[in-house]
């Protein structure tokens, strides 16, 4: 029951939303508190786990309605359901047509639950597919000055995705020896051939790969991040990206190890070109939303050479880097998004002395001074965290990819440094500072986010203690990386604890 | 008697319009105006701002004097700040019933408003030990700034600077010296050692003795102008400029001294038989010195020689009140911040509702009181600009041609001083820059 | 003839002139055979001047020495000889230029009377207070 609530609160009030006075206050607060409320079932859910709920919806074509709610996906909801309410309350107050917006929002949250939620791979791809049509259409309304190009590139690139990943699931469920069945459980038990998981996981790469994004499929990323909303850009950089690791680990580890294990070498190389070229990328960018958007570019590589490496430690590196991650990009945009909304522009030339106490933005600076260094990796911030376990836990496996991705670690600190150093210190243009300040309406979603990211560093606990029992059975690679261990076959979801 | 009262608009000019980029400015100080647009929220603004700069001020030449007359050639001066009873009751020449020349109508003492400030700060009472480790005083090293300032530009006119040279100056400071270290051989010894050392300290004493009589004027003058506001005697900003003439002329003839006070005894060190004068010896310098030129602020330009950020020509300065971006309000090292935490303690209640209502009201109120100083320094260097020209040169109702032409020639040439881009003169024409 | 001191009393239009000669001490000076060439302002110059200004001078004889010394020359000079040189030095120190010829101008100041010989120089008769500067 608690599992269909997390997907009936979202639905209900979406569908409700219309039925409110388009000026009506109540329109953010409902969808907030949506949010909020899944939350809350989240960590109920949380503290007693919920059993699966299997429901047959259409037997022909193999689609049940099979929600679970396991290590993996817990962490992955909460965050979802936060990043939303973020979402909520970073949108402006004057937003146009805000029951659309509001609306279309939720039903991104809708598709990005039933995703997590899913324990059959048919509706892992339709709650996948669905989260396509809102995303795009929010881009493509409330988006910057080029959001038509953005979205219809967003939109190619994410149909595309979608096709494969439904010929890789339809495939998976074709070649399942025992009969048509896209059950997690079923697909856990990996019947299948070296060569036919050769070619899904081929599938599986490129789906997944145009999700996260990696290099060099990541061509709709930058733009689309720049060009979205704040709130969209949150809601997609921080959750719906995930989407395409938990996929990952869920499709190629979990369904296909052995040739995981083959190829991990390439995904391992793959994932440090990605992190070094967002990383390259973001010291070159003139733009502050471009930059962050490379920046999330570059930290997805580690993700990659996390799941590459496979070893017990460096999975929960990429658990505690989704989650850390995730808060982090959002609470980036957030604050870059404010900057926007205040001072008119994200051009960093254009920009400098906004620490000025009297007339810049002061608490937005030291907000974004805490982010940046949270994106550096510094000490004491839940990045920290993340990178430290998926180098520490990446190193035994594969030295030199993960050597690169710690240079690319480096070379974020110099684009934090830039930016801040280019938009907080100087003068600022007495001319152009005519902007009111900030209001703590406006700071909350900031806030929450910089607290939760300080507590995470502090306390690793909030970012891996809940998927830690549930990666370790997963690992491809003992922690010494010397023998690579064939994932039990025979481990349900079901008996993974929560 | 100046009056600066505009020509009879029915007569056609007597010289045709000027072609300067500031023609408009120049016309109104043709005409008798300031440079400063007459409105009377500028007349507002100055009047407050004047009044609350001249608190502050009051203590700064009170300490000032103190410093140079008493704490003299102290090696540790840690206690300069703390200035004696004496010298807060010391009667102000132009202000209270003592005064020969009488401007302002109130207290020859110390103001009360500065009174209570010294004692109770921003905070609480306290010690007078502890206001002043905790920084909650007045700002005394604007002060010491601006009396650096004319001490380091040296030679902005007048007589002092090369007084400041001669040998009768070195005489009569080799005395007080003497008699200051009288018994301290360590302090005799270094004064044998390093003459010129000993004799700079005092020539900077001697600046600060200046710029204290300077400022004991300019008090009495903005206090009464205040209260004459306060009655309504101001029809415009004009009016303000000519009260400010006046007293520019009334004190001009003020002997500039440095008197030193050891053990009881008085050493002239500049004598008033020199003869120097308020304006030649005080007011001009200080206006060239520390209004257009002052010193570039350590952390906003680099002191780096290659860089060529400072001017290698000290007549190309440009970092005074004039030229100022009031922006790094509150930057350690620019001591004008310094001024403006003090104004604050003291704006009247009609200034801090005109910043309430502007930008971010109470928030900001650091960069518009900045701001508003601009404007009334611009007045006030509109004065000096008036009175220059009542000086030299000829009334503004002279019907001679070659008159008003010489006029508008001195006033070019003050304009072209604000052609560089760093100026604030195009941007206090409008009301907007706040 | 008479001094420059007894030639402007007799006028009767330099009493402001001479009380300020007398409070600067400046008398004695100016009663020596000199020669000096004397512009001297008129009463109504000192009083188109603004209100304290000769108050506080004449409370501080050395600055208000200093004024009056800019106002001599040393050495007789008529109008012709004055006019062939562009400035000259006071007795204060400072330059006292010829702004014009015809009319006479000295300075800020019209001349509004020339040549008055005396006994220890000549005297101009001048409109204005004229300051250094």
């Amino acid at each position: 029951m608690t599992l269909l609530l997390l997907l009936l609160i979202p639905v209900v009030v979406a569908c409700g939303l219309p039925l409110l006075p388009a000026e009506s206050p109540w329109v953010r607060r409902l969808a907030l508190l949506a949010a909020l409320a899944q939350m809350s079932v989240g960590l109920l859910a949380w503290r007693t786990p919920p059993a699966d709920l299997s429901v047959s919806w259409l037997p022909k074509l193999g689609l049940r309605l099979d929600l679970g709610l396991d290590g993996l996906s817990l962490p992955l909801v909460l965050l979802a359901a936060l990043i939303t309410a973020m979402a909520v309350l970073a949108t402006p107050v004057g937003q146009s047509r805000p029951r659309l917006f509001f609306a279309l929002l939720l039903v991104t949250n809708v598709g990005l639950m039933g995703s997590f939620l899913a324990r059959n791979a048919l509706l892992f791809v339709l709650a996948y597919e669905l989260i396509m049509i809102p995303t795009t259409l929010l881009v493509a309304i409330w988006g910057g000055e080029r959001r038509a190009g953005a979205a219809i590139r967003f939109l190619i690139y994410g149909a595309v995705s979608g096709i494969t990943l439904l010929a890789a699931v339809l495939a998976f469920g074709w070649l399942n020896p025992g009969g048509v069945d896209f059950s997690f459980t079923d697909l856990a038990h990996h019947n299948l051939t070296l060569q036919q998981q050769h070619w899904l996981l081929a599938l599986v790469l490129v789906a997944f790969g145009l999700k996260l994004p990696i290099v060099p499929l990541h061509g709709w990323q930058p733009l689309t991040y720049s060009q979205a909303p704040t709130p969209v850009a949150m809601l997609l950089s921080g959750a719906v990206s995930k989407l395409g690791a938990y996929g990952l680990l869920r499709f190629g580890i979990q369904f296909l190890p052995d040739a995981w294990s083959d190829w991990s070498a390439w995904i391992a190389a793959v994932g440090a070109v990605s992190a070094i070229y967002g990383a390259l990328n973001a010291i070159a960018q003139l733009d502050m939303r471009r930059l962050v958007a490379y920046s999330s570019l570059g930290h997805m590589g580690f993700l990659v050479l996390a799941l590459a490496a496979a070893t017990p430690l460096s999975l929960q590196g990429m658990m505690a880097q989704i989650l850390a991650h995730g808060l982090i990009i959002a609470l980036l945009f957030c604050l870059v998004g404010l900057i926007e909304t205040k001072t008119g522009t994200a051009e960093i030339p254009a920009l400098s002395g906004l620490l000025n106490a009297q007339r810049g933005l002061p608490f937005t600076m030291g907000l974004l001074l805490l982010a940046l260094m949270a994106a550096a990796g510094v000490p004491g911030q839940a990045g920290f965290v993340a990178e430290l376990l998926v180098f520490e836990g990446s190193w035994v496996a594969y030295p030199i990819p993960t050597l690169v991705c710690l240079v690319s670690s480096g070379f974020t600190a110099v684009y934090a440094v830039r930016l801040f150093n280019r938009v907080g210190f100087g003068r600022l243009d007495n001319a152009k500072a005519d902007w009111a300040s900030t209001s703590w309406g406006e700071r909350v979603p900031a806030l929450v986010l910089t607290a939760l990211v300080l507590v995470g560093g502090i306390w690793p606990a909030l970012l891996t203690g809940w998927s830690e029992d549930a990666t370790a059975p997963l690992a491809l690679r003992s922690s010494d990386a010397v023998t690579v261990i064939a994932a039990a076959p025979h481990t349900s979801i079901s008996e993974l604890s929560a | 008697m100046t009056t600066t009262t505009a020509p009879e608009p029915t007569k056609a000019p007597l010289i045709p319009p000027s072609t300067h980029r500031y023609a408009d400015v120049i016309h109104r100080l043709e005409a008798g105006g300031s440079m400063l647009p007459d409105t009377p929220e500028n007349l507002k603004q100055i009047i407050g701002i004047y009044k609350a700069y001249a608190v502050p001020m009051d203590f700064y030449w009170r300490d000032l004097l103190y410093i140079a007359e008493q704490v003299f050639l102290n090696p540790l001066p840690a206690f300069k700040y703390f200035i004696s009873k004496e010298y807060l009751d010391r009667p102000n020449s132009y202000a209270g019933d003592q005064s020969q020349l009488r401007i302002w109508r109130g207290t020859e003492k110390a103001h009360p408003e500065l009174l209570e400030f010294m004692d109770r700060g921003e905070t609480r009472r306290m010690p007078k030990l502890l206001h002043h480790l905790w920084h909650d005083r007045v700002n005394m090293e604007f002060a010491e700034a601006c009396m650096q300032a004319m001490l380091w530009h040296q030679g902005m006119g007048g007589r002092f600077n090369d007084y400041l040279e001669s040998d009768a100056y070195k005489a009569n400071a080799d005395r007080a010296i003497k008699a200051y270290f009288k018994g301290n051989p360590l302090m005799l010894g270094l004064y044998k050692l390093f003459p010129e050392m000993v004799l700079e300290q005092v020539r900077q004493l001697s600046y600060y003795a200046n710029l204290g009589l300077f400022w004991e004027v300019m008090a009495p003058v903005f206090f009464e102008m205040s209260d004459i506001y306060d009655e309504g005697g101001f029809k415009g900003v004009p009016d303000a400029m000519d009260f400010l003439v006046n007293g520019i002329f009334a004190v001009a003839g003020r002997p500039i001294y440095h008197h030193v006070f050891i053990d009881g005894e008085c050493f002239e060190i500049i004598p008033k038989s020199e003869g120097f004068t308020w304006l030649y010896e005080a007011a001009l310098p200080y206006v060239e010195a520390v209004f257009y030129r002052t010193s570039p602020f350590r952390g906003t330009k680099s002191y780096n020689a290659q860089a060529g950020q400072v001017p290698a020509n000290q007549a190309d300065f440009h970092y005074g009140i004039l030229y100022a971006d009031v922006y790094p309000v509150g930057s350690a090292g620019i001591p004008p911040t310094l001024l403006m935490q003090d104004v604050l303690h003291f704006l009247p209640p009609y200034l801090k509702e005109i910043y309430k209502q502007h930008r971010r009201g109470e928030e900001d109120e650091l960069i518009q009181l900045g701001i508003t100083f601009q404007r009334s320094m611009y007045n006030v260097t509109s004065a000096v600009i008036q009175a220059l020209r009542c000086a030299l040169l000829y009334p503004l109702d002279d019907t001679d041609p070659k008159h008003l032409q010489a006029n508008r020639a001195f006033f070019e040439a003050q304009m072209d001083r604000f052609l560089r881009p760093e100026a604030r003169l195009p941007d206090i024409q409008t009301q907007d820059y706040r | 003839m008479a001094t420059i001191l007894e030639t402007a009393a007799s006028v009767g239009v330099f009493n402001t002139l001479l009380a300020a000669v007398d409070a600067a001490g400046l008398r004695e000076a100016l009663e020596s055979p000199g020669p000096f060439t004397v512009l001297a302002p008129v009463d109504d110059a000192f009083a188109a001047l603004p209100p304290g200004t000769v108050q506080t001078l004449v409370d501080n004889p050395p600055q208000l020495a200093r004024i009056l010394k800019y106002h001599v020359i040393a050495g007789r000079h008529l109008r012709n000889e004055l006019i062939t040189q562009e400035a000259w030095d006071s007795l204060e120190g400072a330059p006292i230029a010829i702004r014009s010829t015809d009319p006479f101008e000295v300075k800020n100041a019209t001349v509004v009377t020339a040549d008055v010989e005396c006994d220890n120089g000549v005297v101009h008769v001048i409109n204005r207070v004229i300051l250094p500067g």
